[in-house]
């Protein structure tokens, strides 16, 4: 409940504050309670949202979630999402092999001040939309996001083959691994492909991080093919993730739609 | 973190919008503040496993610091936008279905000397989150949902000071509740009032038990509203279905008011009070409004009582009452009318 009269004092000092903090946009990624199942077991998804790999608990929310799928080889299934509650799904592992997880959320509106969504252009290498905006003279504007997450996670039940494979679940902005990251040890080359409505999207920032040593960020903009290779040289869990962002459909009551995919893994040594 | 579940979805999803395009991340945090007796306690209830990963990302094995020292530093209590040091405690738990280790974590101080208002940020969380503030001139909490890093607008310390125009404002508002708490709403109460009607033309026979009636809810409303008596809607509400038949029923064997009839709309006023207060309490009023909320909502019950007995006075009794068919046509048929209507409400409010 805010009280009308003091809305001045209360942007004052809010702008005060936000402008010395650094401004972080948040990740989201989903957390298997293993990564390394056996066949029979129950693997609890935890959904995160943070930053460095550092992140908070987010329940199962019906009204945010769009898709929450898992593929095997035997096709895909619903996740049990268990509703307000922390691990968000549950999956049963049925047969050997890699499993695909997929998260795909609703689209939630952010409304930032044109200062921090500058800096959220930056931080997140948006450099084609801090273009346009420059273009458009809408630097100093306000802007209004309708972020939703695509969100995946690569789990392994059994013994890693080469055959075994990445699966593209159709998300608006998906991350493919273009090689079983379970079948290649730490320090080669992990190729990646970034799609945005099934297309290859191009000259876009991926970035991978491990949960050992979050600091140290691997990046690369993806070719013309919307493919990277990243030299993933620590074993561990890995985020690899990306952000796309387009102008809001016409409508859509929002300036900007944002994608956040995100890719968890974890990579023996 | 089973602890936060459904009531805080339920509650987030409607504070926030629970349409797709607006709905947020809600997570498992949860601040509230108390500000009171010139100190402030600020309880941060959290997720046990992420906060130790947090510390653990940040703290330095070689030299390791006390949990008070590093999370100080994550968390921002302001008075009128400064910055103060709080006290750190923090207390270890399990879930409410023991399924997930909680942390609490209370952060204390006195509240500098004239400050004004209060305001929060939490660098440590990264969904939505509701920060919860009690003062201590009020039992009632304002709550924000903020996103996470996100700095809360000020509180007031003070209860925010009324003018008459608000005292006005509010005064119409519990007026306008309690009409629209027999018109249009309260086809319940509409059909006691009728049954009342119904029982003698003569204005003497209304007069009376609208009388008892009036002073009997005003009554229980008082009464529940302070908190003297309770009872649980699924016994008042039932009963308020009974009174409606009882009177309906009686209409048709009585033709002259009685003086057992106006005792017993009187009792029967009792329990539409305390109906009546059930809707006003689920308002969640200010301590301070109970008095004019009280008055002015009963006000607005009698003006609706008599906005429903001035037109069917009006439209029926005036052109009608003094013809032989009067009760042989209306008074019965309306009656047994409002009686079966009544009792199907009986049985249906004791499912």
């Amino acid at each position: 409940m805010i009280f009308h009269a003091r809305v001045i004092a209360a942007t004052t000092i809010a702008a005060l504050v936000l402008g010395a903090a650094p401004l972080r946009a948040h990740d989201m990624w989903i957390e298997p309670t293993t990564f390394s199942p056996s066949t029979g077991d129950i693997v609890g998804l935890k959904l995160r949202v943070g930053q460095d790999l550092l992140g908070d608990p987010l329940p199962a929310d019906p009204a945010l979630i769009n898709q929450f799928v898992f593929e095997d080889g035997t096709g895909r299934r619903p996740v049990v999402a268990r509703n307000g509650a922390d691990p968000a799904g549950l999956l049963r592992v049925a047969s050997p092999g890699l499993i695909v997880v997929g998260y795909r959320s609703n689209p939630s509106r952010v409304d930032m001040s044109a200062e921090k969504f500058n800096q959220y252009l930056k931080e997140e290498g948006l450099d084609a939309i801090a273009a346009l905006r420059s273009r458009r003279k809408e630097t100093g504007a306000p802007a209004r996001d309708l972020f939703a997450r695509c969100a995946k996670s690569l789990v392994l039940s059994g013994t890693p083959s080469e055959a075994q494979g990445d699966r593209v679940l159709g998300f608006t902005l998906e991350l493919l691994a273009e090689r079983n990251p379970y079948a290649t040890p730490a320090g080669r080359d992990m190729p990646f492909r970034l799609t945005y409505e099934r297309q290859p999207l191009a000259g876009a920032l991926v970035v991978a991080i491990n949960k050992s040593n979050p600091a140290e960020k691997l990046t690369a903009r993806t070719d013309a093919d919307g493919r990277v290779r990243l030299r993933l040289n620590r074993a561990g869990v890995w985020l690899v993730k990306a952000v796309h962002v387009v102008p809001a459909p016409e409508g859509a009551n929002a300036d900007w739609a944002s994608y956040w995919a995100s890719l968890t893994f974890e990579l023996k040594g | 973190m089973r602890i936060t579940s459904s009531l805080a979805f339920a509650l987030g999803a409607v504070l926030l919008g629970s349409t797709a395009a607006r709905a947020h991340e809600i997570g498992t945090t949860r601040v509230s503040a108390l500000l009171k007796d010139g100190r402030y306690a600020v309880e941060v209830v959290t997720d046990a496993a992420a906060l130790a990963e947090k510390l653990d990302a940040v703290s330095d094995r070689a030299r390791p610091r006390p949990f008070g020292d590093v999370y100080v530093g994550r968390v921002h209590v302001m008075f009128d936008g400064v910055e103060t040091i709080p006290s750190v405690d923090r207390v270890l738990s399990q879930s409410a279905d023991g399924a997930t280790r909680v942390a609490t974590i209370r952060l204390t101080g006195a509240l500098p000397t004239g400050a004004k208002t209060f305001s929060w940020k939490y660098g440590w969380t990264f969904a939505s989150y509701a920060l919860t503030v009690r003062r201590d001139l009020s039992d009632n909490s304002e709550t924000q949902w903020l996103e996470g890093g996100d700095t809360s607008a000020p509180f007031n310390l003070s209860a925010p000071t009324r003018t008459a125009t608000d005292r006005l404002r509010t005064a119409w508002r519990y007026f306008a509740l309690g009409f629209t708490h027999i018109v249009p709403y309260g086809f319940d109460h509409v059909l006691f009032v009728l049954g009342i009607f119904l029982l003698g033309s003569r204005p003497r026979t209304v007069l009376w038990q609208v009388s008892a009636f009036t002073v009997a809810h005003s009554i229980t409303l008082g009464l529940s509203l302070y908190g003297f008596v309770t009872a649980p809607p699924a016994i008042v509400e039932p009963l308020i279905a009974l009174s409606i038949a009882y009177v309906a029923i009686e209409n048709v064997f009585l033709s002259e008011l009685r003086s057992w009839r106006v005792a017993l709309v009187f009792a029967f006023g009792l329990l539409h009070g305390m109906g009546f207060a059930g809707a006003l309490k689920e308002l969640g009023l200010r301590r301070a409004d109970f008095l004019a909320a009280l008055l002015t909502f009963n006000l607005g019950v009698e003006a609706g009582q008599l906005a429903v007995l001035g037109t069917a006075f009006t439209l029926v009794a005036w052109p009608c009452r003094r013809r032989d068919w009067y009760r042989r046509l209306v008074v019965v048929p309306a009656s047994v009318l409002i009686a079966c209507t009544a009792l199907y409400w009986t049985v249906e409010r004791l499912r």
